[in-house]
């Protein structure tokens, strides 16, 4: 599913972000990305959702080299990838059911269908109840189990998650990866950058080391 | 752990697994996630109400903020007024410019010797001519008595002994054209009895220069006032798009296109365009009600009638199409630059 190829990003033209990446995920698989921050999690999820590109190397998504898509492509592939961040990017000014209806409304789906997906995606993250509440009344928790519906309403082949349980507490951290393992288990190829050790090692799965953007460990799934 | 072990050991480990087949397995087409519904039908449906949906959220948006709104629109209406203003006294002049032509006329005038009977005969040849469509004939004394009306020198003429006028013919030219007027004037001075074709086009071809100069500067203001509402309407835009900056990365970053993005802000920024446009025309009748009093006692005072040119049907439309598609394409501007910004690095 995803084909790091000797990938590296540079900024500026001195700081290497990522160097002589290589690695290997295939469909299905659930994967960890960990690492002190800076090690580079977050810029190698950035070349996945195709925000950077990188300096060296390649990187393939379902078999596409994602370097040669023209940018006008950029939109569509980006469909296929659900994507979860740290600060949920909820937008303020809408509704909770609105905030899960954006990728449908950017996809032309029909109201009604819309709202059948919102309601299902919202129920499966048990916040069914909440659809008319604005983002700013919901907790933290909450607010990021809005932003997994999100990520997941239009049924995504991908889903990436940038540090989806950084503020946390250790109970809602685990109902949060529970959910992503639950979208793993309907076949959902899962990423997730995380410095959270303890839980990560609760959860046997393959977990993927960074140290100062080099790739310094593979633990297969226990 | 060296760095090159990871890799090492992450493909071996991997490539049992792997046996060869998941690559070779064909990869799914780059817009997967859409292919339940790709109808075209559908999307088409589902563009034309995303358009509606950010017209009319755009609108909502203005008159979220009536006062900020205004000022913008009425910055534009400024802005189209002058070169619209321009153009409509441009159009009365051509106007203008059309009757005086229709009453560009020559005098000849004729020899002193020539009586009465002769005056006549003259006359008659000159209406002959080809390129004459009528004349009038006006005998010494006829003259006489104009001039003394016009002048208001009954006294003073009166006591001359002698008529120093000669009899005239006013003619109508067929071809008001200054040429065609020139050639007549040359053709008819060669009859005998004719001591002189005197034509008057001098100020005309003055009038002429000066509508052309007139509509090259209305151009160059239309162009120049333009590109000022171009500058309103995408400075304006460009503010919009900045607070609404956490928007556009969220929806660009699950998948939304550039046009997708630019919409509501067009929306916005042709909504701007009208509304400038609506309050340029208003501007618009206003004035020609503020000078209409003033204009037909001056145009009274000449012995003349003379209205104001008002936008008709069509010049209105063209006023809010204009100002419409400038405010459109200012949008454009303003966003296509933000856009620019975002793509990948």
């Amino acid at each position: 599913m995803i084909l790091f190829e000797h990938v590296g990003k540079r900024y500026g033209g001195r700081f290497d972000a990522l160097a002589n990446i290589d690695f290997r995920v295939e469909r299905g698989e659930m994967v960890f990305l960990t690492g002190h921050s800076g090690a580079g999690k977050s810029s190698l999820l950035r070349l996945i959702m195709l925000l950077e590109r990188p300096t060296r190397g390649r990187v393939l998504v379902a078999g596409h080299d994602i370097g040669r898509l023209h940018p006008s492509q950029v939109p569509f592939y980006r469909r296929q990838i659900g994507v979860v961040f740290q600060d949920h990017q909820l937008l303020h000014d809408r509704s909770i059911f609105h905030n899960v209806a954006l990728p449908l409304e950017i996809r032309g789906f029909e109201p009604h269908e819309a709202a059948r997906r919102v309601r299902a995606a919202l129920d499966k993250v048990g916040l069914l109840h909440r659809e008319k509440a604005l983002p700013i009344e919901l907790s933290g928790g909450e607010q990021q189990r809005v932003g997994i519906a999100r990520a997941v309403v239009c049924k995504p082949s991908l889903l990436l998650a940038d540090e989806p349980t950084g503020n946390l507490d250790p109970q809602l951290s685990a109902d949060i990866m529970a959910l992503f393992e639950d979208f793993n288990r309907i076949g959902t190829t899962v990423m997730i950058a995380s410095h959270d050790l303890a839980l990560i090692a609760r959860l046997r799965h393959r977990v993927l080391r960074l140290r100062e953007g080099r790739l310094v460990a593979d633990e297969e799934a226990a | 752990m060296s760095r090159r072990q990871p890799r090492e050991g992450g493909t071996s480990r991997r490539q049992p697994r792997e046996g060869g087949t998941s690559r070779r397995q064909p990869p799914p087409p780059p817009r997967g996630a859409r292919t339940q519904r790709t109808r075209s039908s559908s999307r088409f449906r589902g563009w034309l109400r995303h358009h509606r949906a950010m017209c009319l959220d755009s609108a909502r948006r203005l008159l979220r903020t009536p006062i900020g709104s205004l000022l913008t629109m009425l910055a534009i209406a400024i802005a189209l007024v002058l070169p619209a203003a321009l153009w409509l006294a441009l159009d009365s002049a051509r106007l203008l410019d059309a009757e005086l032509e229709e009453s560009a006329t020559l005098t000849v005038y004729l020899e002193h010797q020539v009586d009465e009977g002769q005056a006549g005969r003259i006359d008659e040849a000159v209406a002959a001519h080809e390129g004459v469509a009528r004349t009038r004939l006006i005998s010494a004394a006829e003259g006489m008595a104009e001039f003394q009306q016009a002048l208001g020198l009954a006294d003073a003429l009166g006591r001359l002994e002698d008529n120093p006028l000669p009899a005239s013919i006013v003619v109508v030219p067929v071809d008001p054209a200054p040429e065609a007027v020139r050639r007549l004037a040359g053709e008819l001075e060669a009859l005998s009895g004719i001591d002189e074709v005197r034509l008057d086009l001098a100020w005309l071809e003055r009038l002429r220069h000066l509508a052309e100069l007139g509509s090259r500067l209305a151009l160059a203001l239309a162009v120049l006032f333009g590109l000022g509402v171009l500058l309103v309407v995408g400075n304006t835009i460009r503010l919009a798009v900045e607070s609404r900056r956490q928007e556009i990365e969220v929806v660009m970053l699950i998948g939304a296109t550039h046009s997708f993005v630019r919409r509501p802000f067009l929306y916005s920024g042709a909504w701007y365009g009208l509304g400038g446009g609506l309050l340029a025309w208003g501007l618009l009748a206003l004035g020609n009600q503020w000078l209409a009093l003033p204009v037909s006692a001056l145009a009274a005072s000449y012995g003349a009638t003379f209205t104001l040119p008002q936008l008709g049907p069509e010049g209105s439309a063209t006023l809010l199409l204009c100002s419409t598609l400038l405010g459109w394409l200012g949008a454009w501007i303003a966003v296509s630059r933000h856009l620019a910004e975002v793509r990948p690095r």
